[in-house]
């Protein structure tokens, strides 16, 4: 009988090893999930009643009591109304319990934390191009909560990483096992360390997506333009400027690969838009989804012009964040897709002032002739003409320049610089 | 990570840590505390205000992650505020520690959190640069050279408090599962593959004190605790006497500067 023993062991060992293998691993390839297929799975003022999910809870009460008292917030009611008012449409059955806040960073991003708050980036408002687009983004987030995928994620790890530790020891390899011994102070950075575990898997980010589609045609809006965003979010990436990519990852045939370290410009790790790999095929099942939700014969709204006025006052704030960035390259795609809705005053201003802070050769004579742009327009801003009227300066035209600055001056009559002003004018 | 069994790999070791040392594959405390030069332990009619103490407690699990717990945290927070302050009472001050931001007198809330989030800055400079290994060449020797500045001295000024004690604790409790398999690390040990050190129950507590007069940290300190053998405890937070261990190792023994060890030794 005996005889049979290694057999059956290498047998059990080879089985052990393939589940554990198999629970190590998130899915690849998967099928498009279905929208229709999307139920809620918390119920309005949905309480965790499980010591884990409290646990979590609790440590992300205490991420709020930061946050909404964090100096970076952008607290204008009239913005954060509008952010509420969107997430009381599209937020399903929990619409009524989300917090959403504004921090003021000008990147593209949107988080939803385990406990029903979300946290919008300035630097989203800047990229969306109507209402159903920010709608779109908040939908896809209420639909991490409402799915419950923080706890599910969390839950996975646990379970992965349980079952890697106990493979490990029996394998006897247990060297690997000991790697969370303390000696450690980084754990100062405690709450740092929390959210980085939030790290939804792509099936999860498909979920989101599945049901972020349907609230967002359910609540009336144009559910393609969730698939819009991505197309322009891709376009954006692969226009941010050589400088951003890795140029001192080691140099080799192989095309870029942005590798998230500082050499790198971060972005979107942890993020709204964290699956980097098959972005083509993301927008494509986007796409399906949005012909999935749509019933023919009825109105979808983008929104378009409540957008642009309820955003309207910040947007050269918004502007100027994105240009202080220095990065030229995805500035310069953000101003002209935003352009695609039609050319105004203060986008070629910011036109110009690209060109301007890149400053290479001939730059100068391309912002001259973005501000020369700008001013033609009504809504063109003071510092448009400010600009204009020192290109016009350097290129001779002293007369011309006057008017400009004098057209400053009245725009912006106690300007820091108007008494450098005035004796420009002469 | 560092894999021995029962030692530390601390320059400083405390007490706890020489009865660490002493008995094989135990538990192991580590402690290190630093103070300005000049600083004198506080004494007799001083008025301290204790921020809310940020404590959390969770369950380690068998992978090694850490499961938050609502419950045992709570009740590791009262033990704490409780231990704090009858070891506080000993030593004649007058003391109020605070349950929520809103309760410093002549202080808003939102005073209170700027506060406590300069706090925080701060510590953790002080904490990557005195315990980390980025040590400073321009602050060697100088005790702990760290300020809140003005908003700190106005805090003082508002609340009529001598002092600011900050304090943080964390502690993750071993699971069973997590018991289980540093057993089965050393029932490796009889057929040769030993493993028993797989890392158990840890705990990091640091305190920093402030004085209020001059905005300065004068005192911080840091205790670390830990079982590289899963399923031996060191004081655990959740009950009383756990707490109180953990507040008499993190104040109890409170330095004064270098200058003044000094002057005080040469007086003698």
């Amino acid at each position: 009988m005996c005889v049979c023993c290694p057999e059956v062991s290498r047998r059990s060992l080879l089985i052990g090893g393939a589940a554990a293998a198999a629970a190590l691993t998130t899915g690849v390839a998967q099928a498009r999930v279905l929208p229709r297929d999307m139920v809620p799975l918390v119920g309005p003022g949905y309480r965790p009643t499980e010591k884990d999910e409290q646990g979590i809870w609790q440590l992300m009460d205490r991420a709020e009591e930061e946050i909404s008292g964090s100096n970076l917030l952008i607290t204008d009611p009239k913005l954060t109304g509008y952010l509420r008012d969107i997430i009381g449409r599209v937020g399903g059955p929990a619409a009524k319990d989300f917090r959403i806040y504004l921090a003021h960073i000008p990147d593209f991003n949107a988080m939803m934390f385990p406990t029903g708050f979300a946290v919008v980036f300035s630097g989203l408002l800047l990229r969306m191009r109507n209402e159903a687009q920010l709608a779109g983004v908040i939908a896809h987030e209420s639909g991490h909560f409402l799915r419950r995928h923080m706890i599910r994620s969390w839950r996975d790890q646990k379970r992965k990483t349980d079952i890697f530790a106990i493979a490990a020891m029996a394998a006897g390899v247990g060297g690997a096992a000991g790697g969370v011994y303390l000696g450690d102070y980084v754990q100062l950075a405690q709450l740092g360390t929390i959210l980085s575990l939030f790290q939804y898997s792509r099936a999860m980010e498909a979920e989101a997506d599945a049901m972020g589609a349907k609230n967002m045609a359910d609540a009336g809006y144009a559910p393609i333009e969730m698939a819009n965003i991505w197309e322009q979010l891709i376009g954006e990436d692969a226009a941010l400027s050589s400088n951003w990519k890795c140029w001192s990852a080691p140099r080799s045939s192989s095309p870029p690969t942005c590798w998230w370290d500082f050499s790198c410009k971060r972005r979107r790790r942890g993020s709204l838009f964290d699956t980097h790999p098959s972005e083509g095929s993301r927008m494509v099942d986007l796409r399906a989804d949005a012909a999935e939700v749509t019933v023919p014969g009825r109105q979808y709204e983008t929104g378009r012009e409540r957008y642009l006025a309820r955003i309207g006052a910040i947007r050269p704030m918004l502007l100027d964040d994105q240009v202080k960035l220095n990065d030229p390259g995805a500035s310069q795609y953000l101003i002209e897709t935003l352009a695609q809705d039609g050319w105004n005053g203060l986008l070629r201003f910011y036109e110009g002032e690209v060109w301007r802070l890149r400053n290479r050769h001939g730059d100068d004579l391309r912002a001259a002739q973005s501000y020369a742009a700008a001013v033609a327009y009504p809504d063109a801003p003071a510092d448009a003409w400010r600009w204009h009227a020192i290109s016009l300066m350097k290129a001779g035209r002293t007369g011309e320049a006057r008017i400009a600055f004098t057209r400053y001056l009245t725009m912006k009559p106690d300007a820091s610089d108007a008494a450098w002003v005035r004796q420009m004018i002469g | 990570m560092v894999a021995f069994l029962g030692g530390c790999p601390m320059r400083k070791m405390g007490l706890a840590l020489a009865f660490a040392t002493a008995v094989p594959l135990s538990g192991c405390v580590q402690t290190r505390q630093f103070a300005d030069l000049q600083f004198t332990p506080p004494q007799g009619d001083y008025k301290l205000l204790v921020l809310r103490p940020d404590v959390s407690v969770g369950s380690l699990t068998t992978g090694g992650m850490v499961d938050p717990r609502a419950d045992w945290t709570d009740q590791a927070r009262a033990n704490i505020i409780a231990a704090l302050r009858a070891q506080q009472a000993a030593r004649g001050g007058k003391v109020q520690i605070l349950e929520h931001r809103n309760q410093v007198p002549g202080v808003t809330e939102q005073e209170a959190a700027d506060f406590e989030r300069l706090f925080s800055a701060v510590g953790n400079s002080i904490v990557l640069h005195k315990y980390l290994g980025d040590y400073l060449p321009t602050k060697r020797g100088k005790g702990l050279e760290y300020t809140l500045g003005e908003d700190a001295v106005r805090l003082g000024q508002k609340s009529g408090y001598d002092y600011a004690l900050f304090l943080h604790a964390e502690d993750s409790v071993a699971s069973t599962g997590r018991v289980a398999l540093g057993v089965l690390g050393l029932a490796g040990c009889f057929v040769g593959f030993c493993a028993p050190n797989v890392g158990g129950s840890s705990q990091l507590d640091y305190a920093g004190l402030v004085d209020l007069k001059t905005g300065e940290v004068v005192w911080f300190n840091v205790v670390q605790a830990g079982s590289q053998v899963p399923g031996i405890s060191f004081g655990d937070l959740r009950t009383p006497q756990g707490s109180a261990q953990m507040v008499e190792r993190l104040l109890g023994r409170m330095k004064p500067g270098l200058a003044v060890r000094r002057a005080a030794a040469e007086s003698h």
